[in-house]
């Protein structure tokens, strides 16, 4: 494993270039600290000098690895802060000879680039951080070839993300190294964006297509031959609304799924108490559940015993489209069972029923002590068959002869609990028995309590 | 001093050892994840990319083994730097079969170009896809950054990817009973899958390897396994 040893003793020395001029310029000298790996490097950049200590790195990784080690002293230039705080993650490569790629080292990494690729140590091998060989290739570009380039890529965690990498090229450092720069840029909302006009565009063509046709052939029908038939006109308006009322709701959850792809990437915030959103959505639907005759089994807890981290309005959507799946597919005299728990792990839960077929849908990306709350809801409806699972949150996925047209759904209920949820960081698993019906399960980052996250933040302003 | 300086060195050789299986890791990723777009869009310049590319990775699985046996047979290294050294070595065993599956995927892909698109089961091998690149993606983070709890999801979420095989393997089944004529691409679309569905295990070998690696004991237990073909 690639846990990397001490840097080299010339690295602990203090060393600042200014790239304009290309002259060295001292900004500082710090006694060395004999046992501690203390980078403490200024680089000049577009002219501006700035320096990285070790103190951003502490910051990142736990505190017991600080331990007994002497903090160096800090020389503070204004522009540091200014780098440090971008949003775009900016690092600072340098490496001693060319094509040995695995020996290019970060020798300054912001905070951006520090929690987007991980980096939890000072002066850690390029290779650690970036795998990508497109951007390992650019970096070496630069590096030894003395040109800038740029390239785009993909980090592909749970929450896809598009960036524009950009390499330049630094003044060598004093000891010989060649530096390079680079800097990345989010283009997530941009390449989202088009990839959701494109989505829309064909969904929405394809799937209003078909109320589309029905309503042009009754209005065809109504003026022609049955122009004067009073019975005729009264079912075929009653058809036609209903076709209508069928497109306008296929274009709410169009709009609903692609606001919120668009916004995937962006984590939530807010708390939301998860039995009073749950409450909520029960209370809503009574009216459509007594005219059905199934019922709720739901004992919600206490107010404020289990709190995610989320946006309550999309809670609240996940919870709706759950229960109203369950109350479609649960048949008269039938029970739809909600319930939620806390803390479970990030993993998908056990099957309810040992003779369940399960999967997960979603799992959240694995955060090491993460706890979740746990929201199921389970129907009394005729169940899935094992192979139309992994394709439940594909939209307009309809499980084959389950088409029957009482079920009013616009085939996108799933999709969108799925993309809510992976935005929330959360997972989604479902099971079900054939016969004896189907659970859903949603899981979500629970919410640190709020004096925790006061005296957390309060730290974090000290050191 | 003498002593420590031998100690430190060898501690760097292996940590160079491991950057460059996370660096051939990052090439298979590329090649994994390369195939499965050109795949979906129907790329063929990118498809011959990745094929002419395969090369590079054979060169690279061969460099660190011969890197690695040369550190076993100086070294004599014991306990947790061998496990290192034979880790190093297996892992690249693995990343080489992944490149190989790619540059399969990658053939049929331009075989596949020439024909009819085949449809919304594109869609869903691209999906699955995205899934299989996730799990190899989540394990050499796991590699890099030492995480045995990383590791081990990745090993306990197999499962995923061969329910997504299994039910595309009924669905084209069921494609190339209606219409014959779709047999011929039905048969690589099968393959490509199949691929995908090995470069999953693989994922999962190279998760056993890192939790063997770090702690010294081997992942058992069963793992529900599912084969299409005893339904």
């Amino acid at each position: 494993m690639p846990s990397d040893g001490p840097p080299r003793a010339h690295r602990n020395v203090l060393l600042a270039t200014a790239a304009g001029a290309g002259a060295p310029l001292l900004l500082a000298a710090l006694g060395q600290v004999e046992a501690g790996p203390a980078v403490l490097s200024a680089l000049g950049v577009a002219g501006c000098g700035l320096w990285l200590t070790r103190r951003a790195f502490d910051a990142a990784r736990p505190a017991a690895d600080t331990a007994g080690e002497a903090a160096p002293a800090v020389a503070s230039i204004p522009y540091a802060d200014i780098l440090e705080n971008l949003g775009d993650p900016v690092m600072v490569i340098a490496a001693d000879e060319p094509f040995e790629v695995t020996g290019h080292r970060l020798v300054f990494a912001n905070r951006a680039a520090r929690d987007l690729f991980r980096i939890y140590r000072p002066d850690v091998r390029l290779i650690t951080a970036i795998r990508n060989p497109q951007i390992i290739e650019l970096v070496e570009e630069a590096l030894f070839g003395g040109v800038g380039g740029d390239t785009t890529f993909e980090t592909g965690a749970a929450q896809d993300r598009s960036w524009t990498a950009v390499a330049s090229p630094l003044a060598p450092a004093p000891w010989g190294a060649s530096m390079a720069l680079l800097i990345l840029r989010d283009q997530t909302d941009l390449r989202r964006a088009e990839r959701m006009r494109a989505d829309f565009l064909a969904n929405a063509s394809h799937e209003l297509r078909t109320p589309l046709a029905s309503l042009s052939g009754f209005i065809e029908t109504l003026r022609g031959p049955a122009r004067n038939d009073v019975a005729a006109r009264d079912k075929f308006l009653g058809i036609m609304q209903a076709q209508a009322e069928r497109m306008s709701r296929l274009i709410d959850d169009l709009m609903s799924l692609s606001r919120i792809e668009l916004n995937e990437h962006i984590a939530p915030l807010g708390r939301v108490d998860l039995s009073a959103a749950v409450t909520d959505v029960t209370d809503a639907l009574m009216p459509v559940v007594r005219a059905k005759g199934v019922s709720f089994a739901w004992s919600p807890p206490g107010r404020d015993q289990i709190v995610v981290e989320g946006d309550r309005d999309q809670i609240v959507q996940v919870i709706q489209n759950l229960v109203d799946n369950a109350v479609k597919y649960t048949p008269a005299g039938g029970v739809i069972g909600i319930e939620i728990g806390a803390p479970v792990e990030g993993d998908a839960p056990p099957a309810r029923d040992p003779e369940a077929t399960r999967l997960p849908l979603l799992t959240p990306e694995h955060r090491a002590g993460g706890a979740y709350a746990l929201l199921r809801v389970s129907d009394q409806g005729p169940g899935m068959p094992r192979d139309a699972l992994p394709r439940l949150t594909e939209r307009f996925y309809r499980v084959e002869g389950q088409k029957s047209g009482d079920k009013s759904g616009t085939g996108l209920g799933l999709a969108i609990v799925k993309h809510i949820v992976n935005r929330h960081k959360g997972g989604l698993a479902a099971e079900t028995v054939l016969g004896r019906g189907s659970t859903f399960s949603a899981w979500f980052p629970l919410s640190p309590p709020v004096d925790a996250r006061v005296s957390a933040d309060a730290v974090a302003k000290v050191s | 001093m003498m002593n420590e300086h031998i100690v430190r060195s060898f501690e760097d050789e292996l940590n160079q050892l491991a950057a460059e299986v996370v660096r051939m890791g990052g090439l298979a990723e590329a090649q994994v994840n390369d195939s499965i777009t050109a795949f979906a869009r129907r790329d063929v310049p990118l498809a011959q990319a990745v094929a002419g590319r395969d090369e590079k990775l054979d060169v690279m699985e061969a460099d660190i083994e011969r890197a690695a046996i040369r550190m076993i047979a100086l070294r004599q290294p014991m306990a947790n730097d061998l496990r290192r050294a034979v880790g190093a070595m297996k892992i690249a065993m693995n990343l080489e079969r992944c490149g190989d599956l790619a540059k399969n995927i990658a053939k049929r892909t331009l075989i596949l170009a020439e024909a009819e698109p085949a449809g919304p089961v594109t869609r869903s091998i691209e999906r699955m896809g995205k899934l299989v690149a996730g799990r190899l993606k989540d394990v050499l983070d796991a590699y890099t950054a030492s995480e045995v709890d990383r590791a081990v999801s990745v090993w306990t979420r197999d499962t995923e990817v061969d329910e997504h095989y299994d039910s595309l393997f009924r669905e084209l089944l069921t494609y190339m009973m209606g219409d014959p004529r779709t047999i011929t691409a039905g048969a690589h679309l099968l393959f490509v899958a199949k691929n995908l569905e090995r470069i999953g295990d693989h994922a999962t070998n190279i998760a056993e390897i890192v939790h063997y690696e770090i702690t010294g004991r081997e992942l058992i237990a069963d793992r529900p396994k599912m084969d299409a073909l005893s339904q």
